[in-house]
């Protein structure tokens, strides 16, 4: 690509500004709310920082709620998803790009159709499943959950990946004798990292932010995971609403951070492969 | 290599560690009886409940009781799916009195009777204990959830007012003095009166002013008559002739105003008075709602108690130790606490003749309200009725409806719905022969899916061993196998229970005993003309959203595709909606849509100078609103897509084409495009699919479908439909049916587009 002309590059920034205020201002709308003291859902005011700003809703997380504990189990469901989800979403992936196998068509297409299903007919017989397996207070039954919701996409995105990759490659390790697993395991896998990287972003994604499901099968405040615990902050006509938009500013902080470092990876390395084939 | 290896073992170590922990952590038994409580208590009185029951660990060293918070609609919801699908749920649950009817007819709460002497009754309001079909089911602790009117003493002494309104031609002329524009600049400063009036349990006090009654004896609603179009038509004047109440008004900006000393007057509920006591910005004031002097009635609110239920799960020792407990939390202790600190009205005559709670302004200002009130009925139907008062009485709001067409439409619509509401019960006894074919079909449907598989699958990886590649196969199905066998397990039961539930008559009075009955919900889902209403608005949803991501997307991703300083930066910031959780900035997007302070008019006015737009009641800006904040949300996906897909264009046929003189648009069209393509069209056939089913947006800027119910998407309604009136054969049908619909749409996209391209 050519170098712009300056004023071309101008008019380049002043769009990209408009559209970064555009993406910003209802984020920094919720710090607002978290900083400003009475507990009010909307101000007249337009100023992104209140003249009476305190930060003492960030305390009271702290201090009055298992904020702490709730954020550790979050951590761990995530942890465990995140590696399900890389272990499994690497492997399936490259079987459904690099083989032909009995069932594979129907896998590829099956990827798809899982994204089809309204939530109003997953959510009762999920919970029903859950207690019929004794899975209701456990973190497994989150675990199989979340992964298997964040799988489809990953697997999709990660066949998408290896599909760009050459197959001379492994040919030439066969020939140097290498076996099929550490042909993958060697040679192709570390080629997908930009891939690996954004099947854990997924992962994560599916499993700090939800709640619905968590919230169905956790029952004790001990298990809660930071999305129930927010919801706890939340009643009928009756919400703190402060507490609410301070406890989601820190939720986002591990995924902000998180997009922060893997947005280079995120740019190449999501390449959804084609469905049929 | 060596390290990485190493590095490797030790994930797989902690990966099962993990594993391990996870499996532990269920709840280990020990002598101690556990019991659980499941409540909807908003944190001030959710302190108090903790305190009694730590007193109560002390004084019963063998009970551990473990209390669980869920938001009212979510523990109805959530205590019917334990206790009625799987025979769990706690023993013992917390609510208010009007869940009453519809869990006594699922069978999910026990008679408590047995509970209390009749001496110890005798000292309960009777209006708390609540007796359904013959048999006492709730004991209360709490009375009221009253609306009355809370006052701003500073604002009415700045005014000039020294007393609270005692009739509603006094409400409407204070409120005339009390709305102010300090700085003319057309948008008020200051209102007279503020409340959640576009929901209808606020509108009830107006309605029963004119003589309005919501049933007759039988459950019939009586909502057809010239009560509920005077008090529509007041609502309307109060906002349209008086100027005293804001254009658009939900609770939260009722509760922010009257809060922040920007309102003289509030209508709320009980729940509420605390936050405004302690409110810097308000003196508080309270009194009862004041007089309709065009009838001489007083207003009545609904009044509603809460309290106390038991699952008949509970047996034996379990049983026993939960009655004890129910005893504890009613006592006449536990009740005087609550209503010293909260000003709540106890249900016990004793506490209410506690000297302390007697001199109490507030407790006597809402005793003497309660008394002008009417018990909410708990009967199933009232749910109904809610649900066809909503529309209704929002369509009036929004002008599509007068208020005489608004009162004919709400019993129009409460008719149906309590027919709709009852609709398990009306399949008979005798089998109808569609169920012959269900049953058929099914058998037909188990022997071609096993037949599929193991001519498809088993076979040709067992025997066609001498063909090449097969070993290939097996490894490759190898690979597959554990998140096949995950997904498999997580989506087949779900769908075959969702499939039966939809050829079954499953409701509220059938929760248990439901029956296959053929086809007829899907024969309702096809004759409601609901159906194509929001089929067509499910299309424009899913249409407009994903122009817009992808156009938008694209645009974005090919200004930052070039050397660009700060463009790293720049990226992640565009990125930032797609981080940070949707369920609260979908809510900021809600408060930025309000018409008199929200950013989006302040901007518009500022910037343009547009007059306010009532973005969240009229219908068609309403649903403009969810599409807005869901292009917000969707676009960092299709920009990262796309400037991915644009790295890979090699750069030379940009370079070749300049050469050759092609103009940057013939550029864009003969080479971005169609590079772009490939690219796209997956992401885009992902992206319509979760647009399509995406219930979250919608239902949050629109508050569940307002107004009118005329702001859902398919998946939106259905949830409401399922939900609110327990139609869960119905909502397995009508999900069935958007599920095949999108099913039937990829396949066409995806021929369309020629995805035949394969590894």
């Amino acid at each position: 690509m050519n170098k712009d002309k300056p004023l071309k590059l101008i008019l380049i920034y002043s769009i990209l500004l408009l559209f970064v205020a555009w993406s910003l201002y209802p984020i920094l709308r919720v710090i607002t709310i978290s900083i400003r003291p009475g507990d009010n859902l909307l101000n007249e005011s337009l100023a992104i920082i209140p003249s009476d700003w305190n930060f003492d809703n960030y305390i009271k997380l702290f201090t009055e709620h298992q904020f702490l504990r709730w954020a550790g189990n979050s951590i761990f469901v995530t942890i465990v998803v995140v590696i399900t989800g890389v272990v499994l979403a690497s492997t399936s992936g490259y079987a459904l790009s690099r083989f032909k196998f009995p069932g594979r068509e129907a896998s590829l297409l099956s990827l798809l159709v899982t994204q089809m299903f309204p939530a109003t007919m997953l959510l009762l017989p999920l919970f029903i499943m859950l207690s019929k397996l004794h899975l209701v207070n456990t973190y497994l039954g989150l675990i199989i959950i979340y992964s298997s919701t964040a799988l489809p996409f990953c697997v999709w995105q990660m066949k998408g990946y290896y599909d760009t990759i050459p197959y001379s490659l492994e040919e030439a390790a066969r020939i140097d004798g290498a076996s099929r697993f550490e042909a993958f395991y060697k040679i192709i896998l570390p080629l997908a990292s930009p891939a690996l990287v954004i099947t854990a972003l997924f992962s994560f994604m599916a499993a700090w932010t939800e709640y619905i499901v968590a919230a169905q099968i956790l029952w004790y405040d001990e298990l809660f995971t930071l999305p129930v615990g927010l919801k706890t902050f939340q009643a009928n006509m009756n919400t703190e609403w402060g507490l609410y938009a301070a406890g989601a500013i820190i939720v986002s902080i591990p995924a902000v951070t998180l997009f922060l470092f893997l947005t280079r990876y995120l740019i190449g390395g999501l390449t959804l492969g084609s469905v049929k084939g | 290599m060596i390290l990485k290896k190493t590095l490797n073992k030790k994930f797989t170590y902690l990966f099962m560690l993990l594993l391990i922990f996870s499996f532990s952590l269920t709840f280990a038994q020990s002598d101690v009886l556990e019991l659980h409580l499941w409540h909807q208590r908003p944190a001030p009185s959710r302190a108090i409940l903790d305190e009694l029951l730590e007193e109560y660990h002390a004084q019963n060293p063998h009970i551990k009781v473990s209390v669980l918070y869920k938001e009212n609609e979510e523990l109805r919801m959530g205590y019917m799916a334990s206790a009625a699908f799987t025979g769990g749920g706690p023993e013992l649950l917390y609510g208010p009195s009007d869940f009453t009817g519809s869990l006594v007819e699922m069978g999910i709460v026990r008679p408590l009777d047995d509970v209390f002497s009749k001496e110890e009754m005798a000292d309960f309001d009777p209006n708390s204990l609540i007796n359904y079909q013959d048999s006492l089911y709730q004991i209360g602790d709490e009375l009221g959830n009253h609306l009355a009117l809370v006052w701003n003493k500073r604002l009415f002494k700045e005014a000039g007012l020294d007393h609270a309104p005692q009739t509603m031609s006094e409400l409407i002329e204070y409120g005339q003095i009390l709305t102010k524009d300090f700085d003319n600049d057309g948008i008020m400063d200051q209102y007279g009166l503020v409340w959640n009036y576009t929901e209808p349990f606020f509108v009830i006090p107006f309605y029963t002013s004119f003589g309005g009654e919501i049933m007759d004896a039988h459950q019939r609603p009586t909502l057809d008559n010239d009560a509920a179009i005077s008090a529509y038509q007041l609502i309307v004047d109060m906002r349209d002739s008086y100027k005293i109440i804001p254009g658009e008004c939900d609770y939260d900006i009722a509760d922010s105003k009257f809060n922040s000393g920007k309102a003289g007057m509030l209508i709320n509920g009980s729940w509420a008075w605390k936050k405004y006591m302690e409110s810097p910005d308000v003196d508080f004031g309270l009194s009862i709602l004041p007089i309709n002097d065009a009838t001489g009635l007083y207003p009545k609110p609904m009044t509603s108690g809460k309290g106390y239920f038991i699952n008949p799960a509970a047996k034996g020792r379990v049983l026993e130790e939960t009655k004890k407990l129910l005893r504890f939390l009613v006592s006449y202790d536990a009740q005087l606490r609550y209503s010293k600190e909260l000003a709540t009205i106890s249900t016990r005559y004793s506490v209410r003749n506690n000297p302390e709670i007697l001199a109490d302004p507030i407790i006597a200002t809402s005793i003497h309200q309660v008394e002008h009130g009417i018990a909410m009925p708990i009967t199933p139907e009232m749910r109904a009725i809610w649900d066809a008062l909503r529309p209704a009485y929002q369509n009036v709001l929004g002008g599509s409806m007068t208020p005489e067409e608004g009162a004919a439409y709400q019993q129009k619509l409460a008719v149906e719905k309590i027919a709709e509401l009852y609709e398990g019960d009306a399949y008979g006894d005798e089998t109808p022969i569609s169920v012959y074919f269900v049953y058929f079909g099914g058998i037909l449907l188990a022997f071609w899916a096993m037949y599929k598989l193991f001519t498809g699958f088993i076979l040709p990886l067992l025997k066609n061993s001498h063909l090449q590649g097969t070993k290939d196969a097996r490894f490759a199905v190898w690979l597959v196998a554990p998140a096949a066998i995950i997904m498999f397990g997580v989506v087949v039961y779900p769908f075959f229970y969702n499939l039966l539930i939809s050829l079954s008559n499953m409701g509220l009075t059938t929760i248990k005993t439901w029956k296959i009955i053929g086809f007829s919900q899907y024969g309702k889902v096809f004759t409601d003309p609901n159906f194509y209403t929001y089929f067509i608005k499910t299309i424009l949803w899913t249409g407009i959203n994903v122009a817009f991501h992808v156009s938008i997307g694209v645009f974005l991703a090919i200004l930052l595709n070039r050397p660009l300083p700060g463009k790293g930066i720049i990226r992640v910031l565009l990125v930032l909606p797609w981080a940070v959780p949707s369920y609260i900035t979908a809510l900021t997007w809600r408060g930025m849509f309000n018409s008199d302070y929200g950013a989006i008019n302040v901007i518009l006015k500022t910037l343009f100078s547009i007059e306010p737009t009532a973005w969240l009641t009229d219908p068609f800006n309403a649903f403009a609103a969810a599409i807005i904040t869901n292009i917000w949300l969707g676009i960092p996906f299709m920009m990262i897509i796309a400037l991915g897909g644009l790295q890979s264009i090699p750069k030379e046929l940009y370079e070749a084409a300049s050469i050759d003189g092609a103009s940057a648009w013939q550029q864009f069209k003969k080479i971005t495009l169609p590079l772009l393509r490939p690219v796209m069209i997956p992401a885009i056939t992902l992206g319509i699919v979760w647009t399509f089913n995406n219930i979250n947006i919608v239902w949050l800027v629109s508050n569940g479908g307002q107004p009118g119910d005329q702001t859902h998407i398919l998946v939106s309604f259905v949830y409401q439909a399922a939900f609110n009136l327990y139609r869960y054969g119905y909502a397995a049908a009508f999900s069935f049916v958007i599920f095949m619909m999108l099913v039937l749409f990829s396949v066409y996209f995806m021929k369309k587009q020629k995805i035949t391209e394969g590894a």
